[in-house]
Order: structure tokens, then sequence, then C-alpha cells
């Protein structure tokens, strides 16, 4: 399916000589329509796995506290004010009043126990059940007042409170629905600015306007998310004016969409770090100066600038830019600079270069398999001979999660983002030594005791300072000892008609539209 | 007549059984080979391992494979092939779902293709070695070179984003099928016109159409009444393994039409490792290829009497 945005690509000089309708003088649309990648896989908050289906669901369903992006914290949503007790295991909160829910019962600490108990309960499926689960009890103080008892301090909680996953259901909607059908259907379940209308499968996802919401009235009266699975057809459904949005048009696109007077590119950072990752148990790459010859082997900001259309950022330290506990390691990301490399490798011991198997995906992150031929190409400068093979996303997944005997991994293109701004994420899910697979997704296989150390004080402890201390030499430790090669931050973007004006994107893959205008 | 036709009709359904078990047994095999766990594609990266494991019993890819392969036909015999490991719906209500867009869609582009590829063949055979036959020769190679992605993409930029006249993608009107069917269309037209004209031009030589010449028929009723009749056995069957095909879902068409058809639901189903859909829809799509063939040599019949089965 790659070879269509190619083709799109060849179609250029038709596109741009042709005058669209897109941004030409329109009446405000009663339904704005959106084109997405992908379908859901289920609208039941609990289940969310993917951030795009999260994006949708967030139309319907709130959480108590919400992302604060500019000021790197949380703000109030449906709690309005929170305590944490010194030593981390009690969180209160005071719930917004007023609030109810789309099928007119109130929202109160009741539905905040309902939802958190469903989370809570093994017989959920809750993909990202580490959200929550340092959470003990949610006990009922009054209406409007929760408490949280926590088994263990949980520094993250309130950021983990913010995502998808822990957004309240309305107890009353969810028994009509039933628990086996909340996957499918969100009728008057949330508190959010739209209701669920309707979701034809494999088609689209329509929701409409609720009038009794408490919070400030949407522009739009409905919402259409229509399900577009290739990337071609999303840009020329924009072109024809059949959607005002269309998420991840083509990247080689990109540049000819910044300049076509009727389309808006909305383009933003994210805290998805794109990385190759190292081996260190394999053959020479347990050696740290061949990992650190290769970070030095490869020019990010050509290859960003020249293959990646700069839709990207380069990484400064193993933790991006933007999450709690980022400290900048090297700025502008480890230097290019192929002389120091072949000293290094020669240093090392291998003066003439070694042969090396260097996998990726195709498509799942912007360029990935282009992105490997750059850097393959630019090693071979260095005398490393990496052989660029690439498979479908499933078996990529079986070959990253391979145990350390059986992995057939030395070198890799990962991309890694997590859904709440916190360094953890990163650090603690890449770099500490117990998430090695299969238990985890760290196949880098770096092991470092001290890094341990730090990573496991810094998820319990409430100290704020603390934590950002801790995180700061980790990063520190992690970027020398190199187990990657450290490339950027993805950028993540969405075009839009001119006409659409105030959609933004937020730092962990989601488009912000709910308070768009049309002018 | 009537009788031995039934007979026939039963015993070729009978013989589909011992197919579609063994179809049965291949999907199974084959989509547990393949590398990839559902547990971990379903749950994502971010996931932790307690909980792709509880996604495993949950699935039941924890038991022995008989015993999964027991599950899986007794669903089968139940009529709903199980439930999506991603959606926990019923199999048979997603392909339910999808079958009404790729009937629509298939039904479509097969008609149009019988009419064009029909006429077309029809008029190179009859103008055969001038411009016409040339023409249409020409056109019928561009049918089975072009990709469809390119076509579909070449199509939506002119009618949709050029001039407007359709939507460039996506169901909910008429117009939303014109692209797409034309799309589908234009490899089939090209193999039936070919097909229409190389077998017209063979019965054009034969002594009947000699004799219906002889006996003073104009030329366009010595075509169409009594040539293309004859003509039509090798155009039948090739349309029916067309229509077959396109029944298995055009998964390059419904992808770049954004068409919610099977083809791309089996292409999601095997990216996320989904067993029971991919099950699901490999046997629907093998029953219906036996039911189109069947329906094929029984349209034998009505294009020539002179084939009986019984």
């Amino acid at each position: 399916m790659r070879r269509i945005s190619a083709w799109v690509l060849l179609a250029a000089s038709v596109l741009v000589a042709v005058p669209t309708a897109a941004g030409q003088a329109q009446p405000p649309p009663k339904t704005l329509r959106i084109a997405v990648g992908i379908d859901a896989d289920t609208l039941d908050p609990a289940g969310q796995t993917t951030t795009t289906v999260a994006n949708m669901v967030d139309y319907i369903y709130e959480t108590l506290l919400r992302p604060d992006y500019a000021r790197g914290t949380v703000a109030p949503q449906l709690a309005t004010s929170w305590t944490v007790s010194r030593d981390g295991l009690t969180y209160t909160f005071r719930l917004r009043g007023g609030v109810t829910f789309q099928d007119g019962t109130p929202f109160d600490a009741d539905a905040v126990k309902f939802t958190f108990e469903r989370l809570l309960d093994p017989k959920t499926r809750v993909p990202l059940r580490f959200l929550v689960d340092a959470i003990k009890e949610v006990q009922v103080l009054d209406a409007l007042t929760a408490r949280f008892v926590l088994s263990r301090p949980s520094p993250m909680l309130l950021s983990n409170l913010t995502y998808t996953t822990t957004a309240i259901l309305s107890p009353a909607a969810a028994a009509k629905i039933g628990a086996a059908n909340l996957v499918r259907d969100a009728t008057a379940a949330g508190t959010g600015p739209y209701l669920f209308k309707e979701w034809v499968r494999g088609t689209s996802i329509l929701v409409t306007r609720n009038p009794a919401y408490w919070g400030k009235a949407p522009a739009f009266d409905e919402v259409m998310f229509r399900v577009v699975p290739d990337a071609g057809t999303r840009e020329t459904m924009l072109l024809a004016g059949d959607v005002h949005m269309a998420m991840l048009p083509p990247a080689p696109d990109v540049r000819r969409l910044r300049e076509n007077p009727n389309v808006t590119l909305v383009q933003a950072p994210t805290d998805r770090v794109i990385f190759i990752g190292l081996n260190t148990q394999w053959g020479p790459l347990r050696d740290a100066r061949v990992r650190q010859a290769f970070n030095y082997a490869v020019n990010k900001g050509a290859i960003l600038s020249s293959v990646l259309f700069d839709l990207g950022t380069v990484v400064d330290s193993p933790c991006p830019a933007g999450m709690f506990g980022y400290g900048p390691v090297q700025a502008g990301g480890w230097p290019f600079n192929p002389i120091k490399a072949k000293q290094l490798l020669a240093e090392a011991g291998y003066p003439s270069g070694f042969e090396v198997t260097f996998f990726t995906p195709t498509g799942r992150y912007i360029q990935d398999f282009q992105v490997a031929q750059a850097v393959a190409a630019q090693l071979r400068n260095v005398g490393i001979r990496a052989s660029v093979s690439t498979m479908e996303w499933p078996s990529y997944v079986a070959e990253i999660t391979a145990p350390p005997e059986r992995t057939r991994l030395q070198m890799f293109v990962l991309g890694w983002a997590w859904v709440v701004l916190d360094c953890d994420g990163v650090l603690f899910g890449q770099f500490h030594s117990s998430q090695h697979p299969p238990r985890g997704l760290a196949p880098a296989f770096y092991a470092n005791a001290e890094v341990d150390s730090w990573l496991d004080e810094a998820r319990t402890t409430v100290d704020v300072e603390k934590r950002k201390t801790l995180y700061h030499e980790a990063q520190q430790r992690i970027w020398n000892d190199a187990p990657w090669i450290f490339l950027w931050a993805q950028k993540w973007y969405v075009a839009t008609v001119k006409n659409l004006v105030g959609v933004s994107i937020t730092p962990i893959e989601k488009w912000d539209a709910i308070y768009a205008t049309w002018k | 007549m009537r009788a031995p036709l039934g007979r026939y009709v039963v015993r070729r359904l009978l013989y589909a059984l011992p197919t579609l078990l063994g179809v049965t047994l291949a999907v199974f095999l084959l989509v547990r080979l393949i590398p990839g766990d559902p547990a971990r594609l379903i749950a994502g990266l971010l996931a932790s391992d307690d909980e792709v494991q509880r996604l495993r019993v949950e699935l039941g890819l924890d038991r022995p494979m008989p015993e999964q392969y027991a599950r899986f036909l007794a669903s089968v015999l139940a009529g709903n092939f199980g439930l999506s490991a991603v959606t926990r719906t019923p199999v048979i209500e997603e392909i339910g779902i999808r079958m009404r867009a790729t009937l629509t869609l298939a039904v479509t582009s097969t008609a149009l293709a019988v009419a064009a590829g029909l006429s077309a063949g029809v008029l190179a055979a009859a103008y055969h070695n001038t411009a016409v036959d040339y023409a249409v020769m020409m056109a019928a190679l561009g049918g089975v070179s072009i990709p469809v992605f390119w076509l579909g993409i070449m199509l939506m930029l002119l009618f949709a984003v050029h001039l407007h006249w359709v939507p460039a993608g996506g169901t909910g009107t008429p117009a939303h099928l014109i692209l797409p069917a034309v799309t589908l269309a234009a490899f089939s037209t090209a193999i039936v016109a070919r097909m229409t004209r190389g077998s017209l031009l063979e019965t054009l030589n034969l002594d009947f159409v000699r004799t219906a010449r002889a006996k003073g028929m104009g030329e366009g009723a010595v075509i169409i009444r009594h040539a293309l009749r004859n003509a039509l056995i090798p155009v039948v069957t090739v349309v029916g393994l067309q229509f077959g095909t396109l029944l298995g879902g055009a998964v390059l068409t419904e992808t770049t039409f954004a068409w919610p058809g099977l083809g791309r639901l089996l292409v999601s189903a095997i990216t996320a490792r989904d067993y029971p859909v991919i099950q699901g829809i490999v046997i629907v799509f093998a029953a219906m290829f036996v039911v189109v063939n069947l329906v094929t040599d029984l349209l034998y019949v009505a294009v020539d009497p002179r084939i009986r089965y019984g």
C-alpha cells in the first residue's frame, strides 16, 4: 500500500495545477468530517490501546484530570482540586458539582468508584492497566469527594489519570448497555461534549453535540470520523472537499500541502522517540565504544531533512523534551563525526568494521524503511556493513519480543511513545533490566545496575525534585552508554481545509479539534 | 431434466463439504504458523506482560491446539465462527456488515464488466483487423496492465478533486459506488473483451455461420443471434471466475476508496492476528467460491442446451 503514496507524488503536477474547492468560501458545515487512518477497535475507555481511537473516545468520555501541555502539568477536568498525603498513598479528589452524564444521571463519587473498580477488575480488558494498578481502593467520602488509597506510592498517578483509559462512565448507562457491549456502544455513557450516535464498522463513527455539556459548547453540531486506511486517499478526500481534516497524509506530500493555499498543515513535536536499538548483548555491539561509533557515524540532521521532510526533532537525551524529568544531555544530539567513529571502531578492535543485520518495519513510523536505508549507507562509510531487511508489523513484533537466547536482533528501528508525559515511560520501559523481552519491550537488552536503582527509586518516591535528579542521572548515563543510535522525536500532523481553524496537535499524537471553528 | 439437475446440485453441494472441512484445517494451521502473537498485538506494545498473558487466556490461546481446533469447528457448526479477538463481536456479525458492501461492489463491477466487455469484444470481432479492433485490444491491454491503486488515484484526482462530479472515497450514496466500481471493473472488462473477441472470431469461422450468411441473414443478426450465443461458454467461465475473485474482496480497491468490504476486514484481521475473523472470512470466501462455480456450471445449460447434468 506504500507504493500508493509514491504514485500520489508522481501525480503532484496534476494536483498543483488543479484548483480545488477546498478552502473556497463556504458556509460552516453542520458536520465536521475527519478522515482517520484506522477504525476503532473498542469504544470502551478501559480497553484503549491506540491514541487515534482514544482521540475519538475523548469526544464522548472525560477523565478526572486533563493534561496541561503548555505548563507541563495536570489541570482540573471532572475533578476540581486534589490533595496528596505526605506518604503518597492517599489521593483525595474534590469533584466538579453540577455535572450530569449524558443519560441525565449525576456525575458523583459513586461513578468514580464504579469506574475505577471496573478498571481494577481482572475480568475487564484493560491493556493499559499499569496506569491505575497502584490503586488499592476507592472510597466515597461524600457525593463530590472521592479518595484513592494506593498500595504503593505512584508519582505518575496524577498524570495517568489524564489518559482516556481512566475516563469516567455513568454506572446507569453502563448497566443499560451491558458490560459486553461497552466495546461498541457508548450511548449516553460519558460526560463529554459530544454524544455517541452511531458506529458503522469499517466506515465511520458519528457523534452529536451534547446539549447539556457542563463546559464550553463546541462549534459543530456533529463530528463524523471517516475511516480511510490509505494515506493518499485521505489527502485526496481532503483536496476534493469530502472531509475537512485528514490525519497523517503521505509524508512525501507534506511540503506541497504546506504550500497549498487551500490547506493548513498542523504539526507539532510528540513524545514518540525514534531510535535504532543496538542489541547490547550481541557480538561487537557489547562494546560501548562501538555503539558510540555508530552514533558518531550517522548524520541525523541530514536524514531528517532529506528523508523525513523535517517531520522530527533530533533528540538530545534518551527522554524526549516536554516530559517530566527531561534533562538535555548533548545539544543537537551525538555529533556527526565519521573520523571519530572510525577511530573508536579501531580502538575497539574493528578497524575494518564488521557485518550486522538491521531490521526495520515498513510504514509503522514516518519513512521508517527509508531511514534504515539511509542509516545503513552512512554506516558503510565507516566500514559497518549493515544489511537492511523488513517485514510486516506482526512478525516484527514477534522479533522484538523474543527472549535474549532466541533473539535475532542486532540493530533494529523502533519508535517508543508514552501516553502521559513522564520520563518513566521511556526510561523504565526501555532501559530497566526487568523490561528485557519477553517480560517487557526493551530489546536493546541494556542492563546497568545503577540505572536500574535510579529508575526504581524514581517511580516510587513522591519527592518531585528527587525524581528529576534521578532521571537526569539516568539520562546522562544511558546517553553515554549508547544502547541506541539516538535519532529524533517524531512530529505528528494533520491537514485541514483552510476554513477550519483552532486545530492543534498534542504531544501524545492526538489532534485537539473539539473547539475548532469555521471561518 | 428437472430431477437430475436437482440431484446434481445436491451432489455438488455435498462434495463441497469435505473441501470446506479441509479449508477449516488449512486456515487454522496457517494462521498459527505465521509469526506474531495475537495477544501482544491486540494489547499493544505498552501493555504489561501480565495483561498480555491475561488476554491470551481470555482468547483461549493457552489451550492445546486440538482443543482450539475443536472449539473452532464447534463455532463453525454453530454458524457464528466465534467472537472477534479484537472487538469481541460475533465474527458472523462482523462479516455480515461488510458482506453488503462487498456484494454491492462485486455485482456492480461485474455487471459493468460484462456490459462493456461483451460489447467491446463483439465490436472488435465484427471489425476484425480494423482500427476498431486495434483500439479495443489496446484498451484491453491497458485494462489488464494498469495497477488498480494507480487507476483509482488517477480517477479520484480527475473526477473528485478536479471535476467534483463524485466523492473521492467512502460510502453513503450511490455516487460513492461509481469510482470503485469502474476501477474494479477495468481489469475484468479487459479480460471479458479479449475472451469474447477470441471466442467469437473462432465461432465466426464455423460452418453454421457460413450457412446463416448464405441464407441471406444480416451480419448483425448472424453475430448476435447465432455466433455470439455459441461463443459464450468460455466467457461465462471467465465471468464466473472473475466474480468469485471479486467476492473475495478487492483489497486494493477497497483500501484506495475506503470501501468497507470483506477484503479490507481480512487484511486488518491479519494485521491484528485476529484468528477467529481470519478463519471466518476464509471459510465464507471458500463457500462463496463453491456456490459461484456451481452457478457458473448451471449457466452453461442456459447458454448451451446440449450440455446436460445428472
